[in-house]
């Protein structure tokens, strides 16, 4: 009773067509897309430019060729690290806003064995260093992690302070103990070359840790649609107080997403480091962390929404570094869409949906 | 008592009605052609099964709801409501369920909150004026001959002050159409007894009350006039004279009168037991009214018994069957199933032990309601053997196990992947049931297992828990229906105040003495100081 409508009516069949479901989704996805390339069309008329010109300029820099493609492709690589890292935690309702801080520590491992380990280990040296930096990121948000399951302490101000305290520590790091000593201020030696990660599509930047980053989106999904874990994982997200009575132990599985989430992190800022930059200095993270998240919420934590969205918001990333280049819009216009996809993202779509069922 | 507490407005013949309502939440038609008249100085009753459409009916009563069709009358017209606003300003308050009150506040805050009694301060500002609140507040207490200590904080007062508070709130703000939602739930029936008391003296005065409840020997006791719902239609509508309470059954049961008739047996002797199958000494634990912990409870349970744990809602029970769970963390004491000591275990190992639980909550603990039917029935099995194939779930296991389960309790569904808040209450009971008992339990443990269930789901429910006794099952049973504990129980067990304050056997059960067991104060007289 207390409930109101959906319990008081009359069960006649009351579901919607498959169909429909499938579309909702579709329109989940698109809907603050589109709201948010509005909202960046306001602001680009407001400043006296054509929009549509605009936006088709950065449709075919971010799509327009194979090399376009490959940038586009390149730019999305520490997005879908760090947006399976995000959902990993989101899923279970933990909302880790820390993936950023955990992604620019495992950068700074994995840049740091990777020019100061002997040349002689060779192809060796490439996992090595992705695997330490997986295993710091993941002891950065253990912390966090065991703080809330086990004192309650709210994870967005403990992962978001963190943030900061993960900036602070790397840079105080590049400018002391790995400073490098050629190459100026902020900055760690280069990597040797055999622990670079290969280029797929020379000249592009493109590198094999996009592999990586598909792999992740596929472990994700596997995880959390095919083992005992993921299931667990998503009943806690759904509520943590049936996953309790039913004997699932919430402490453990708000750690373990914890603990999986810097694990992806990690291997994300190792990838970054290894394939993209070759070392590490300050201003690493672009705010990667920031736009997993967007990324994350976009797809309401599924893998396929991951991909559509890493996808997106790496074309928007690459083609906005180049309409810069060639028109007056500065580069902030993405960030403008960025931002106002998260807000859309997040807005409950319940007066939109397709099938009006028992919503009030 | 000749003082009244009621303003009634005017001579009228129907004081608030409907006429053929429709309401429709897409293709479900909550509301069909339904009509309902009450005139002032009327009791009047409205009962159906869960689903049978009165939420919706007192929805669009209270202008919550816009109808689409037919038109909600008041004082012999028909309006239309712009919102609830109007309806209030139209004298029609409603008790809800789940009450109203802001419990960090006082009685007397809650009594006067949103319309305060005031007094102009430095020329220009109002201050409210707490004296004048106090003096009206004494003033509705002594007419209702009911006595109530006004600065007592909201979050201690027992339940049937609170509710009074309730009724009291809506009728210094004028109103004289109470609509109450099943207000017997929470209390003892010695209290139930005052609160019809309160009712009737409310008629007397000329207030137009509609009773929702689904206790016929209560419509029985106090309406006037009874309107019966069946799948969004009134199917019945008669003064209480004129209608037992068999002739109503039928008409809210529709042509399923007869399977809910079928389970109502006597339940024969227990079985022969041995040793306890679960064991509880002197368990102390806090709750969450600071002033009555649980207080060295000890009970067994042996093979094949159903005991039953009564009380007043908000005396220890709650917290009582979470410490059997693993839910709770005791202070001291003993729980052990089977020999094996489970103090303070998490609910997993209770579960290994052979326990199943039914929560009181079903929409917060019993189920994940956003989450499919397939997640809800199966949670807790997911690191089975039968289930997992390597690390990895065996999807076609799972689903398949899932529909026998939901099969075996006769649950009505769509398909697997529906979120379980598409069926109703009584399908969603079952799915609990239908979890908790998958493995073979020896001990379930079960609160309000028929809470907000249909006739028909009650009955399934029934006839599991006695089937489970009978093949040498252990239940313990807390419940707020008495005639639940009374048909089902071998032994109630009555707590007041976090403690056992007695235990009645099934040939001395009736409600006078449990409900005299409920109201007892256990705890040691301090000095007299009132």
């Amino acid at each position: 009773m207390v409930d109101g409508g959906s319990e008081n009516v009359v069960a006649i069949d009351a579901r919607p067509p498959r169909w429909t479901l499938a579309a909702e989704n579709a329109m989940r996805f698109s809907l603050p897309v589109l709201l948010a390339f509005l909202a960046g069309a306001v602001l680009l008329l407001a400043i006296g430019e054509n929009p549509v010109a605009i936006y088709q300029l950065m449709l075919s820099e971010g799509f327009g060729s194979e090399r376009r493609i490959a940038a586009t492709l390149s730019a999305s690589t520490p997005l879908l690290f760090t947006a399976v890292a995000t959902a990993v935690c989101f899923r279970s309702g933990v909302f880790n806003v820390g993936v950023d801080g955990a992604f620019v520590l495992g950068g700074l491992g994995a840049a740091v064995i990777g020019y100061a380990l002997p040349v002689a280990l060779g192809w060796t040296i490439a996992p090595l260093a992705i695997g330490s930096a997986m295993l710091i990121a993941a002891f950065w948000l253990w912390v966090p992690g065991v703080l809330l399951a086990k004192l309650e302490v709210d994870e967005v101000v403990s992962t978001l302070m963190l943030n900061f305290v993960a900036l602070g520590i790397s840079g105080f790091l590049v400018n002391s103990v790995f400073l490098s000593e050629t190459s100026g201020n902020n900055t760690t030696e280069t990597i040797h070359e055999v622990a670079e990660l290969s280029r797929l599509l020379p000249p592009s930047t493109l590198h094999s840790g996009f592999l990586l980053g598909l792999l992740c989106v596929l472990g994700y999904a596997f995880w959390t649609q095919r083992t005992p874990q993921g299931f667990e994982a998503a009943l806690v997200g759904f509520n943590n107080r049936f996953a309790r009575s039913v004997g699932i132990s919430v402490p453990g599985t708000i750690i373990l997403v914890m603990i999986i989430s810097g694990l992806v992190s990690g291997a994300g800022g190792a990838a970054h480091a290894l394939g993209q930059v070759h070392k590490f200095s300050d201003g690493f993270s672009a705010g990667y962390g920031f736009t997993g998240m967007a990324i994350a919420l976009l797809a309401r934590n599924s893998a396929i929404g991951i991909l559509l969205g890493a996808i997106l918001f790496g074309a928007l990333a690459s083609a906005g570094t180049t309409v810069q280049l060639f028109s007056d819009i500065p580069l902030d216009i993405v960030n403008v869409i960025e931002g106002t996809v998260m807000i859309f993202a997040v807005v409950e779509l319940g007066r939109l949906t397709l099938w009006r069922g028992t919503g009030q | 008592m000749s003082a009244t507490i009621v303003q009634p407005r005017g001579s009228v013949e129907i004081r608030i009605g409907a006429n053929r309502i429709f309401k429709s939440y897409g293709s479900v038609q909550a509301n069909r052609n339904v009509s309902i008249s009450v005139g002032p100085r009327q009791i009047h009753a409205v009962v159906g099964e869960n689903g049978a459409g009165k939420s919706t009916l007192m929805r669009a009563l209270q202008g919550l709801e816009t109808v689409d069709g037919g038109e909600v009358i008041v004082d012999d017209l028909p309006v239309r409501f712009s919102g609830p606003q109007q309806a209030i300003s139209e004298g029609i308050g409603m008790v809800h369920q789940e009450f109203m009150l802001a419990p960090e506040l006082t009685l007397l805050e809650n009594l006067v909150l949103g319309d305060e009694p005031t007094r102009p301060s430095f020329g220009f500002l109002q201050t409210v004026d707490w004296d004048v609140a106090l003096g009206e507040a004494r003033q509705i207490g002594e007419r209702a001959g009911i006595s109530i200590d006004w600065h007592r904080s909201t979050s201690t007062a027992p339940v049937h002050i609170q509710q009074y508070v309730e009724i009291f709130r809506l009728l210094r703000r004028g109103s004289d159409v109470l609509i109450l939602d099943e207000p017997t739930a929470v209390l003892a029936p010695q209290q139930v007894e005052q609160l019809f008391g309160l009712l009737r003296q409310l008629r007397e005065n000329g207030a137009s009350i509609i009773f929702i409840s689904h206790k016929l020997q209560e419509v029985e006791a106090l309406a006037d006039h009874v309107t019966i719902m069946r799948k969004g239609e009134t199917v019945a509508s008669a003064s209480v004279d004129e209608m037992n309470t068999s002739q109503m059954t039928r008409y809210i049961m529709g042509e399923n009168a007869k399977a809910a008739q079928q389970t109502r047996g006597e339940p024969g002797r227990p079985k022969d037991t041995g040793a306890p199958l679960a064991k509880i000494t002197g368990l102390n634990a806090h709750t969450a009214n600071a002033q009555q912990p649980l207080y060295n409870i000890s009970m067994d349970v042996s093979c094949g018994e159903i005991v039953g744990i009564a009380g007043v809602a908000g005396n220890g029970q709650e917290e009582l069957i979470e410490c059997l769970v693993g839910l709770r963390k005791a202070q001291s004491g003993s729980i052990s199933i089977n020999n094996a000591e489970l103090y303070n275990a998490e609910n997993a190992s209770f579960r290994a032990h052979g326990q199943g639980y039914v929560s009181p909550d079903r929409a917060h603990e019993g189920l994940a309601k956003s989450a499919t039917i397939e997640a809800n029935v199966m949670a807790g099995s997911q690191r089975e053997p039968a289930f997992l194939r390597g690390p990895m779930l065996d999807r076609t296991a799972f689903r398949k196990e899932a529909r026998a389960r939901l099969d075996r309790l006769d649950v009505q569904y769509g398909t697997l992947n529906d979120p379980v808040s598409s069926l109703s209450g009584g399908n969603q009971q079952k799915l609990v049931f239908a979890r908790e008992t998958a493995r073979h339990p020896k001990l379930l443990v079960v609160s309000q297992p028929t809470r907000g269930v249909d006739l028909n789901g009650i009955a399934t429910i029934h006839s599991y828990l006695l089937s489970h006794r009978e093949t040498g099952g252990s239940v313990v049973l807390a419940s707020e229906e008495l005639d639940e504990l009374m048909f089902l129980c071998d032994r109630i067990l009555v707590m007041s105040m976090g403690r056992f304050v007695g235990e009645v056997s099934r040939a001395e059960f009736s409600p006078q003495k449990i409900g005299e067991l409920m109201l007892a104060d256990p705890l040691p007289q301090k000095a007299a100081n009132g």
